[in-house]
């Protein structure tokens, strides 16, 4: 502001000021001396999660940034638990992630990859997803559909990783780059505008009584970002109806194939995803309602076994059933024990016709014997029997969805930016949250890498527009096809189950297709944007679908969904399921 | 379709009509022709300089692919002339202790680019308010003030003409966006030239006089889109790749009017409305080249002629 008072205010000024210049006005600007007086630092970053981590890393391995720019890192957390982080090689932490191909390149070429402990992933080879309410089913493979990454020596079409293995990865990676400073246990108390100008630097004021005056400060501070607020950037977003339960999964080897594939039913409720990570243990994603998620986290972990159990094999009719009577006895503080939830299994399943060498019989069965003896007929088609749940593995915590309306702030509000969960919160079952979040923290820092080459101020809105550009829209396609998706599935109205039942199967049967839906959503080999194949798919696709769409648009409300959202369906589910 | 729009960039030398201007100016001005309407065009423009959303939105926008151009042009003399050895040890700082004169800096677009690159950069105006604002901007920035203080950075008000008759001579002289606001583009560019090292570079950017360029950059740009301010250009003063390529084949800059990559090079440059940023035309596109915004580079003979 007074930049523009300086120019179209009085030109008496204007010329005083000049005849000023350099030594006079250097003095208010050099460095303050006291000890509380702002340091200056070119990029701020506030937030230690992957996405706060993953762009350190990457501005930290970059030689131009290297040569040119200071950064700081804040977080309020303790990263030295982080980078101390430790567990048996049979267990495993309930936060994971399924890592696309994308997302595993980038950070091969940052070279984070090699510090992640790779023997305690999982490369995904199949997907198989289904209907909770027709059974229509949707089948990924790896190897029929050619994908693969450079590092990996067979197909995977993503890779099963710990949120915490990853971090720790990234900060072994900080640790051998010296221009990134790490200040954790330090909250950011608040974040002033200094000066009162448009140009004036965000300040940002540390719990420890520093100050630091930031060129770029970057939000990576999750979903209730301080540095969003200081911005002034609105968000708008709501709360689905929807809780997610996360579990670490015991379950003895499969005799005839690996644990490679993941599962996931579409049930009314939202999508139960079993995602592996080594022969002998997988992970659970579980979305439904907030009441029954409560319940089940509260009750006998064994109870939550056989409700797991249950919820990939038993039709829709009798898992409502069960999620009543788990409601009921909650409500009336006499939870279930397991050998009554088992009963209640047990009946349902002879009420289906379910015989005990049924691969849809869990309750009547003993899990061990079923999963290391020969399997039954079409056992392929659901994940190994669950035996046990880790301890202290069990949580939860509720979806929503969440866009900031820009990621770059403007006015007084300018030089800073946002990355990851502060910029976005997305429903986890497409497993896309921290990949979206990976993304921007690689075209991020390849955007100031890029400014800094050719001179550029990194905070200024120039810099950060191609940021702002390729990141929006590519996170609102994504997003939004989720959210669709959650909406999709949600139904259970005939036409509607009956409309997307058909599409998914007739794309099953379709390999190409499925290639280049699942390319576009980041499986692909490479880091390559914009996949020509994904055109061709997504008109096929639409092709295909269109005579469903019709069907769709019978019921109100559903019209907004419209099938088109199937084609979106498969390119979500690719390669990830949380 | 694209639009190409010239943002612009104030400069000229001369003569302050304002006394009360003149009573600030202790130097002396050129005698080149003198454009008093132009200054105060841009001087009421000034305060927009650095508001990256307003009219000079393009131009901050351009500024990344001229900065790219120049130290790609450094980066392959010098990697032709002083072998594989000297382009990994400067790796991507060609402009790193280089003397630059960015004449016509306006609010310093470009020049704080290249000062952020190590060059040890003179920027001049003709417009004191531009001065004035270019110094401020530069001052509020901790990295650019200390090159200030240090000597690394300078503003003054000032000409070409005027600089011409001191000693100092520059390793690269840029002057972008402005010989097309200049009444007498000879001897503008003759100053321009008199101020290179021989053996250093002079880089120009501006318009070309096409029907093209009338058409995206003073109908649309101007009087249709009013994306940069009415006035801003006059056909009548676009100069064309031929005529600056005539002209250093005259000053013996260029042997033959055909000139050889290694004495001069033209570079198109278009306004991508559907990505919202510039480009530079690849080389080898001849025909489209400087249809209308174009880069001209032109290297002084390493020996005085
Ligand atoms: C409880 C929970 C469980 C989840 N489980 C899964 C899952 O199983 N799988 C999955 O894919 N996704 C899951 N998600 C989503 C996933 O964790 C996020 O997408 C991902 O962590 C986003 O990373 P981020 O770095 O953007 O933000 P975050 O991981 O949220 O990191 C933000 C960081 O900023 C720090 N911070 C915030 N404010 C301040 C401040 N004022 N001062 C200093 N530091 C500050 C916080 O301490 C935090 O470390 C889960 C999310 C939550 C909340």
């Amino acid at each position: 502001m007074s930049l523009k008072r300086v120019a179209s205010g009085s030109t008496s000024r204007v010329l005083k000021q000049t005849r000023l210049l350099p030594s006079r006005i250097h003095r208010y600007y050099s460095t303050p001396t006291s000890s509380n007086a702002p340091e200056d630092s070119d990029v701020v970053i506030v937030g230690g999660g992957p996405a706060g981590l993953a762009l350190a890393s990457a501005l930290g391995s970059s030689d131009a940034v290297k040569q040119n720019l200071k950064i700081t890192l804040v977080e309020f957390g303790d990263l030295e638990k982080v980078r101390g982080w430790n567990m048996p090689s049979d267990a495993f932490s309930n936060r994971v992630s399924s890592l696309t191909n994308v997302s595993q390149n980038f950070l091969e070429e940052i070279g984070a990859w090699d510090l992640v402990d790779e023997g305690r992933t999982c490369g995904l080879e199949e997907m198989k997803v289904w209907d909770g309410i027709s059974d229509a089913r949707i089948d990924f493979n790896a190897a029929t559909l050619g994908l693969g990454s450079s590092m990996t020596a067979g197909n995977q079409m993503a890779r099963l990783t710990e949120n915490l293995n990853l971090q720790r990865g990234l900060l072994r990676h900080l640790d051998q780059h010296t221009n990134v400073s790490l200040l954790d246990n330090t909250k950011v108390d608040s974040i002033h505008h200094d000066g009162n100008d448009a140009d004036g630097w965000p300040a940002v004021h540390l719990s420890n009584g520093k100050v630091l005056r930031a060129r770029l400060l970057v939000g990576a501070d999750g979903f209730n970002s301080p540095v969003r607020s200081y911005a002034g950037i609105e968000s708008y977003g709501w709360n689905y109806p929807t809780h997610a339960i996360v579990a670490t999964l015991q379950h003895a080897p499969r005799s005839l194939q690996p644990n490679t594939t993941a599962y996931q039913r579409f049930l009314p409720t939202g999508p139960i995803a079993f995602l592996p990570l080594s022969p002998t243990a997988s992970s659970l994603v579980w979305s439904t309602r907030p009441a029954l998620a409560a319940a089940l986290k509260q009750t006998d972990p064994l109870v939550l076994v056989r409700m797991i159990n249950a919820a990939f094999r038993l039709p829709e009719v009798s898992l409502r059933y069960l999620h009543d009577r788990i409601l009921e006895a909650s409500t009336a503080g006499a939870p279930l024990t397991p050998s009554e939830i088992t009963d209640e299994i047990a009946w349902r399943e002879r009420a289906h016709d379910i015989h005990e060498y049924s691969a849809y019989a869990s309750a009547s069965v003993d899990p061990v014997s079923v999963n290391i003896g020969i399997p039954p007929e079409g056992a392929e088609l659901l994940p190994p029997l669950v035996e046990n749940i880790q301890p202290g593995t069990v949580a939860s915590f509720p979806l929503r969805f969440n866009h900031a309306e820009a990621y770059v702030g403007e006015g007084r509000g300018a030089r800073t930016v946002l990355v990851g969960d502060a910029a976005h919160t997305i429903h986890p079952l497409a497993g896309q949250g921290l990949n979206l979040g990976l993304g921007d923290a690689e075209c991020l820092a390849r955007c100031i890498t890029g400014a800094v080459q050719r001179g550029g101020d990194i905070g200024s809105h120039t810099a950060l527009l191609p940021y702002a550009r390729e990141r929006y829209f590519e996170n609102h396609k994504m997003m939004s096809a989720v959210d669709k998706l959650h909406k999709l599935y949600a139904s259970t109205a005939p036409p509607v189950v009956w409309a997307r039942s058909v599409g998914v199967e007739v794309l099953n049967e379709l390999d190409a297709l499925k290639a280049g839906v699942m390319a576009s959503a980041g499986a692909g080999p490479g880091p390559g944007r914009g996949d020509a194949s994904w055109g061709m798919a997504a008109s096929g696709v639409e092709a295909l679908v269109g005579g469903a769409r019709v069907v769709t648009a019978v019921r109100d409300g559903v019209r907004a969904v419209g099938v088109g959202a199937l084609q979106q369906l498969a390119q979500s589910l690719a390669g990830r399921s949380r | 379709m694209h639009r190409l729009i010239a943002p612009t960039r104030i400069l000229r030398p001369r003569v302050f009509s304002s006394a009360r201007l003149h009573r600030h100016l202790h130097h002396d001005h050129g005698t080149s022709t003198v454009n008093a309407a132009e200054i105060a065009h841009f001087s009421r423009l000034s305060s927009l300089w650095w508001d990256e959303h307003g009219e000079f939105a393009m131009l901050h926008r351009m500024n990344p692919h001229r900065v790219d151009f120049v130290r790609a042009k450094l980066r392959e003399v010098g990697l032709e002339e002083e072998g594989e050895g000297w382009a990994a040890a400067r790796g991507a700082r060609v402009l790193s202790g280089l003397d630059v004169l960015d004449v016509g800096c306006g609010g310093g677009i470009l020049t704080e680019s290249l000062t952020r690159l190590g060059a040890r950069t003179l920027a001049v105006d003709a417009s004191e308010s531009n001065v004035a604002i270019a110094s401020l901007h530069a001052a509020a920035d901790p990295h650019l003030a200390s090159s200030m203080a240090d000597g690394a950075l300078e503003y003054r008000h000032t000409s070409s003409e005027v600089l011409a008759q001191e000693a100092k001579r520059f390793d690269v002289v840029c002057s972008m966006e402005v010989i097309e606001h200049v009444d007498n583009p000879a001897a503008f560019l003759r100053s321009c030239a008199e101020l290179v090292k021989p053996g250093g570079h002079l880089i120009l950017s501006t318009i070309s006089r096409t029907p093209l360029a009338y058409l995206t950059t003073i109908l649309f740009a101007e009087d249709l889109l009013r994306l940069v301010a009415p006035g801003t250009h006059t056909y009548a003063k676009f100069i064309n790749p031929s005529e600056l390529v005539d002209f250093f084949h005259r000053e013996g800059w260029i042997a033959r009017v055909e000139p050889t990559r290694r004495e001069a090079e033209v570079r198109g440059m278009v306004y991508l409305p559907w990505k919202g940023d510039w480009a530079l035309v690849p080389r080898g596109f001849r025909s489209s080249v400087a249809e209308t915004n174009y880069l001209f580079w032109v290297r002084k003979p390493a020996t005085s002629l």
